[in-house]
Formats: C-alpha cells, sequence, structure tokens
C-alpha cells in the first residue's frame, strides 16, 4: 500500500532547510499534511516497520536521514523490522 | 548518419561521494582507477555528444507524475542538488537539444511513447560517473531518465527495443558528423531503504556480467527477469545496461572492473561495449 501523503512528505524534506526545521518540531511539519493518526504516531516514534510498508524504500531512507537518524542506527531497525514481520 | 562511436557503463553510490573521504586509500585508488579506465575509453572514442541512462532518485519526479521514460531535449539541465555534490563541476550541465528532440521525434514516429523534458535536473546516478570519469572536456549530454525505482516499471524486453530504437535514431540523425556515445549508468546489485539494505548479490552480479559478455539477447532477458527483482530493489537499475546493450547491438562487452563495495552499499561495476 502507498500512502500519498507519506511518501509527499518524505519526498518534500529532501528541499533545503526541510530537514532542520522537521528537526526541530516534527509536529509543525507533520500539521501541514493530511495524515491518518496512526502514521503520525508511527512518525513520531521512529517506527521504521510501519512505515516502510506504506513508502517506496528510497524515501524511506531519505526521510530517516533528514529526521537526523544514522545509517547504522536505520539499517538496524530495518534489519529489526524483517525479524518483525518474519515472527509475526 | 550520426556515427555511433562507443557505450559504457558505470555504478554510481551516493556515498562514493558522501563518504569518499572515510574509505580506505585502497578503495579509493580501486574506485579512481576504474572510473579513470572508463574516461580515458570515452576520451578515445572522441564524443560529440553523450546519450545518458540513468534513473531519477526522487528529484525531477513524484508519484503524481512518474514517467516510464524521460528524454532530455534542452540546451541546458541543472546540475545535482544534493549536498554531498556541491563540488560537481560541470553546472549548468550543457545539453544536445538537437539530438534529443530527434530522438523523442524517432520513438513516437515508432510507437514509443516517451515524456520529455526541456530542463531537467541531474542527480548523482547521472552526475558521480561524469564527475569521477574526469573526462578531458565534458560533452552536451541527451540525459535519459528510466524509471528504475518505483514499480511499474519497463520490461526487460521493452529496455532492449528502446536500444535498438536509440540505435536507430543514432543512424538517423541528419547530422552526419556528429559522434554519438552512450553511458548506462547504476547497478549491478544493491538495495536501499529494504530490510536487507547494504547486502551485495555477488553471485547475481557476476552471472549478470556473464550475461552482458555473452551477449545474447534472450538468455539475458530470461536471467533479469528471474533474478534483477531479488538481488535488491537497486538492482533495477540494470535496466539502463540492457538498454545500453541492446543500442550496442548485443555484441557483447568488455568488463573493466567489478567490485563489491560494501562501504557504498553497491556491487560496482564498469564496462565498454563492444560496438
Amino acid at each position: 500500500m502507498t500512502d500519498y501523503w507519506l511518501s509527499k512528505l518524505f519526498f518534500d524534506l529532501q528541499a533545503p532547510g526541510a530537514g532542520a526545521e522537521y528537526r526541530a518540531d516534527r509536529g509543525k511539519v507533520l500539521a501541514r499534511y493530511p495524515l491518518a493518526d496512526e502514521v503520525k504516531k508511527a512518525l513520531l516514534a521512529d517506527d521504521v516497520t510501519f512505515l516502510a510498508s506504506r513508502v517506496n524504500p528510497y524515501l524511506l531512507r531519505y526521510y530517516f536521514g533528514a529526521a537526523g537518524m544514522s545509517d547504522e542506527v536505520f539499517r538496524r531497525k530495518l534489519r529489526e523490522s524483517k525479524s518483525e514481520v518474519q515472527h509475526g | 548518419m550520426a556515427k555511433f562511436v562507443g557505450a559504457f557503463a558505470a555504478s554510481h553510490a551516493p556515498l562514493i561521494a558522501r563518504d569518499w573521504p572515510l574509505l580506505t586509500e585502497a578503495r579509493r585508488n580501486e574506485m579512481t582507477a576504474a572510473y579513470r579506465e572508463l574516461g580515458r575509453r570515452m576520451d578515445a572514442v572522441a564524443p560529440d555528444v553523450i546519450i545518458e541512462l540513468s534513473p531519477d532518485h526522487w528529484v525531477n519526479f513524484f508519484l503524481d507524475n512518474l514517467p516510464s521514460i524521460c528524454i532530455g531535449v534542452g540546451d541546458a539541465h541543472e546540475g545535482p542538488p544534493e549536498p554531498f555534490m556541491q563540488k560537481f563541476p560541470y553546472r549548468p550541465i550543457k545539453g544536445h537539444a538537437a539530438l534529443g528532440q530527434h530522438i523523442a521525434a524517432t520513438a513516437l514516429a515508432r510507437d514509443f511513447e516517451p515524456s520529455i523534458s526541456h530542463r531537467l535536473t541531474l542527480d548523482h546516478g547521472f552526475c558521480i560517473p561524469l564527475w569521477k570519469m574526469e573526462l578531458a572536456s565534458l560533452p552536451p549530454l541527451v540525459p535519459i531518465i528510466v524509471n528504475d525505482l518505483e514499480p511499474p516499471m519497463l520490461s526487460v524486453r521493452r529496455c532492449f527495443a528502446w536500444g535498438r530504437l536509440l540505435a536507430a535514431a543514432i543512424a538517423s540523425s541528419p547530422d552526419p558528423n556528429l559522434r554519438v556515445a552512450i553511458l548506462a549508468t547504476g547497478g549491478l546489485s544493491h538495495s536501499i531503504g529494504e530490510p536487507n539494505m547494504g547486502a551485495i548479490d555477488e553471485g547475481f552480479d557476476h552471472a549478470c556480467i556473464r550475461a552482458f559478455t555473452d551477449g545474447a539477447e534472450a538468455p539475458l532477458v530470461d536471467f533479469l527477469e528471474a533474478r534483477m527483482a531479488g538481488a535488491g530493489n537497486g538492482t533495477h537499475e540494470v535496466r539502463n545496461w540492457v538498454i545500453a546493450h541492446a543500442a550496442a547491438g548485443n555484441r557483447g562487452f568488455d568488463l573493466i572492473d567489478y567490485r563489491a563495495v560494501p562501504e557504498v552499499y553497491v556491487g560496482c561495476g564498469f564496462a565498454s561495449w563492444r560496438v
């Protein structure tokens, strides 16, 4: 399932200055997008497993980079997401 | 009739630019040597224009407007916007409008339906090879964006058709003295933003290289249709190599270098086709 507005948020965060604004105040930026409550909750919780099922993987990577997560932590969370899916 | 003088392939990866200082000296030397050899071969055929095939990494296009193929038909294009590409030396990037328009017209006349753009922004996919090849001078480009990122994507068989179309467009170009080269960027195996991000499928890569080296169309199509999707989402960029391969007449290629480079998450391949 592709979540258009979640994808649009991730796409928009590539713009100059957008990542810094998001890191400073996530809630302010999220208010501009018609996101479902469960999606906002996942964003605020850095829930990689939930978000990964809704966006293109490249956008997912851009997003967590813009949000300030290191590649090392992102990759660990991705591996954990695979484990979570496998173990249900 | 323009002259089709060469076809080449090179991998790209953001980390080749962003993390270049973090790579070991040995790794930097290996990659520099491969890109330079590719550049030497490109310079040797002295192209007046390069048709470059690359994906768009969510720079020009988004889900509200996502062409399968977009031909750059303008006389200039923007350089890469990524912060780690600030030192890219060619801005703006000169385009070859006449050849771009001719390719687009040839495509439409032969029942292909490309999108066109008069000014693209060329991201790291296009620009890392152009930068690292250290060409004597950068000739004008006809950039062609191939959707390798978001399904649905071109079938491998359709990529062959696009390659043959490019060859026909070059052959029918009205400028008899124009020297045209093709550069395909992307691949080989890599996985980005997936649970196995960073994994490189060396078995796939070596089998892929063998299939390109042998050249025959049917085995290459069968192999890629069966294996490409399972080798990581970034591996879809091999479609660009297929287009170059078909444009060059399926005569196989000479591998310049292949290395699995886990530091940049990519199985890096460099090759020149027999044209």
